[in-house]
């Protein structure tokens, strides 16, 4: 019971590092109907910002928020110069552009930063601590506690601000938005640089459990995929709660039925099972469009 | 003086079909002109180049700046509100959150606090459904807060789609009366594109009835009721 406990609890850790990742794509999904497949990498590259600036001495506390600052501006940036010129094309062409993007960002992390796996240590120790009788590691407990403050401010963002309400309003309805004001075209950059600044809490949360290295995101952006495809992929709620999911899911199913080296082969089985048997996902809308 | 909007010459359409064919019309300070017309004589593609959602040729001034190349955005901030075919209602926000967004761009917030009580005076039914996703409303409610919302723009011009598309008569009727009031206490001028030519004659005090994307007749709104021709040709009442 007592280990039970404990697998729970580290799931809820990855959970919450696959949530905030997987909100990551339901931002962009929202905004222009588009997975984006370079989520992992942005997130890869936002961790080596962070640690290049700790390794330079920068205390974690004062990296961390400036990382996400600088990650936001990344997004943005990348929004303005790359997705932009073709805004309008199909789907198909921005999920090559974004599959271009997840390569070409892969690279650049590879030439400035090197590919040699990096120790990136945390503020939080590895220590455990006695909650009724089971034991959890304040790293767990640190994770589980960032990734709740990250998507309760991306909630609060959303749903209580004007800023938030501009943003909702442009993902659903473009040209009436633009009829009420709004600048649409903005709204999009804003939102992937939400999107970027909240996939690198998952990138600078899971570094001191992985490695860092160019391809470190390359797993947890499937179990991104499947916590999001769980929630529905148009559900910031769903992400969440498909992260917690899918992070506990895997934890016991890997410790208990089919052992580590399969774990990401459950998280595909969750993707496939849910396309196949409730394709809108637990909290989706539902894929009909009135014409 | 010149009027509000104008619209000189305007030619527009979709890719390799026009639409317009050279349309001239005018829209005085405070006043309500109805465009009429038959199925497809341009009458939402007209309003959509003033408000920028097809590019034109010609020329489409209002309060005398030209529109010329300016993005939809920033044509609505000049106090253009345009409801457009279909309402442009937000389905996925509540109602509240749709009445926000007409009011998003204002500063003054002691007089949008006051605009709300009377958007909430003259539909009381949206105070009640406040709370409510916009989808739970029947289509009369939801061009109330189509209308609502535009209000909340302050806008000096609004721009109407068919408001009587697919609504009960006596729901008709009272967003009309509504408008009426809203022209006459704010000096808000309207333009109304209407299939339900009897309905916008009694509220307008000028019309323009396009046929094929230019304006066929045009005149004061009481002579053109009086035509029997006109009526016959071009009204089908």
């Amino acid at each position: 019971m007592q280990e039970l406990i404990q697998q729970v609890v580290s799931g809820l850790a990855s959970g919450g590092i696959f949530a905030s990742l997987a909100l990551a794509l339901v931002l962009i999904y929202n905004a222009m109907g588009l997975v984006n497949f370079a989520q992992g990498e942005m997130a890869m590259f936002a961790t080596f910002i962070a640690y290049t600036l700790i390794s330079h001495g920068l205390n974690y506390f004062i990296a961390f928020p400036l990382t996400l600052g600088l990650a936001f501006v990344g997004g943005v940036l990348i929004e303005r110069v790359v997705i932009r010129p073709v805004e309008r094309a199909p789907v198909l062409t921005l999920v090559i552009v974004t599959l271009g993007l997840a390569t070409l960002i892969n690279g650049a992390a590879g030439f400035f930063f090197g590919y040699t796996p990096n120790y990136f240590s945390s503020p939080f120790s590895t220590h455990t601590v006695n909650i009724l009788g089971a034991f959890a590691s304040y790293q767990d407990l640190s994770v589980i506690a960032v990734s709740a403050v990250v998507l309760l401010a991306i909630f609060l963002l959303l749903q209580r601000t004007t800023i938030g309400l501009t943003l909702r309003a442009a993902a659903h309805h473009p040209e009436a938005s633009r009829l009420l004001g709004i600048r649409v075209s903005w709204m999009l950059a804003l939102g992937w640089g939400l999107a970027s600044a909240v996939g690198a809490v998952s990138g600078i949360m899971v570094a001191p459990i992985l490695l860092l290295e160019p391809n470190m995101m390359q797993t947890i952006i499937i179990y991104a995929f499947a916590a999001a495809v769980l929630g529905g992929i148009d559900s910031p709620l769903g992400a969440v709660v498909g992260g917690l999911i899918v992070g506990v899911t895997v934890n016991l199913v890997g410790a208990y039925v089919v052992g580590g080296d399969l774990e990401l082969a459950v998280a595909l089985a969750i993707i496939v099972g849910v396309l196949v048997l409730k394709p809108n996902g637990l909290f989706g809308r539902a894929a009909v469009r009135i014409v | 003086m010149s009027a509000l909007l104008e619209l000189e010459d305007v030619h527009c359409g979709y890719g390799q079909t026009s639409v317009l064919h050279g349309v001239t019309l005018a829209v005085p300070e405070g006043g309500i002109v109805s465009l009429l017309g038959a199925n497809g004589a341009g009458k939402t593609t007209t309003l959509r180049a003033i408000t920028g959602g097809v590019r034109w040729l010609g020329e489409i001034r209002f309060a005398g700046r030209s529109l010329r190349r300016m993005p939809t955005e920033d044509i609505v901030s000049l106090g253009i509100s345009h409801v457009p075919e279909g309402r442009g209602i937000l389905t996925e926000l509540t109602v509240d959150e749709n009445l926000k967004l007409g009011a998003h761009k204002r500063k003054d917030g002691a007089a949008v606090h006051k605009d709300y009580d009377r958007v909430f005076e003259y539909f009381p039914v949206l105070r009640d459904r406040r709370r409510l996703s916009a989808s739970t409303l029947s289509g009369g409610e939801q061009q109330m807060l189509a209308v609502a919302r535009a209000m909340l723009m302050k806008p000096r011009l609004m721009l109407l789609d068919e408001p009587s598309l697919g609504l009960a008569p006596l729901v008709v009727r009272s967003i009309f009366e509504i408008i009426r009031t809203i022209n006459q206490t704010d000096h808000v001028a309207v333009l109304l594109v209407e299939q339900n030519a009897r309905l916008a004659l009694e509220l307008s005090t000028d019309a323009y009835v396009l046929e094929v994307g230019r304006v066929a007749v045009s005149g004061k709104s009481a002579d053109l009721q009086g035509q029997d021709s006109v009526r016959r040709s071009y009204l089908g009442y």
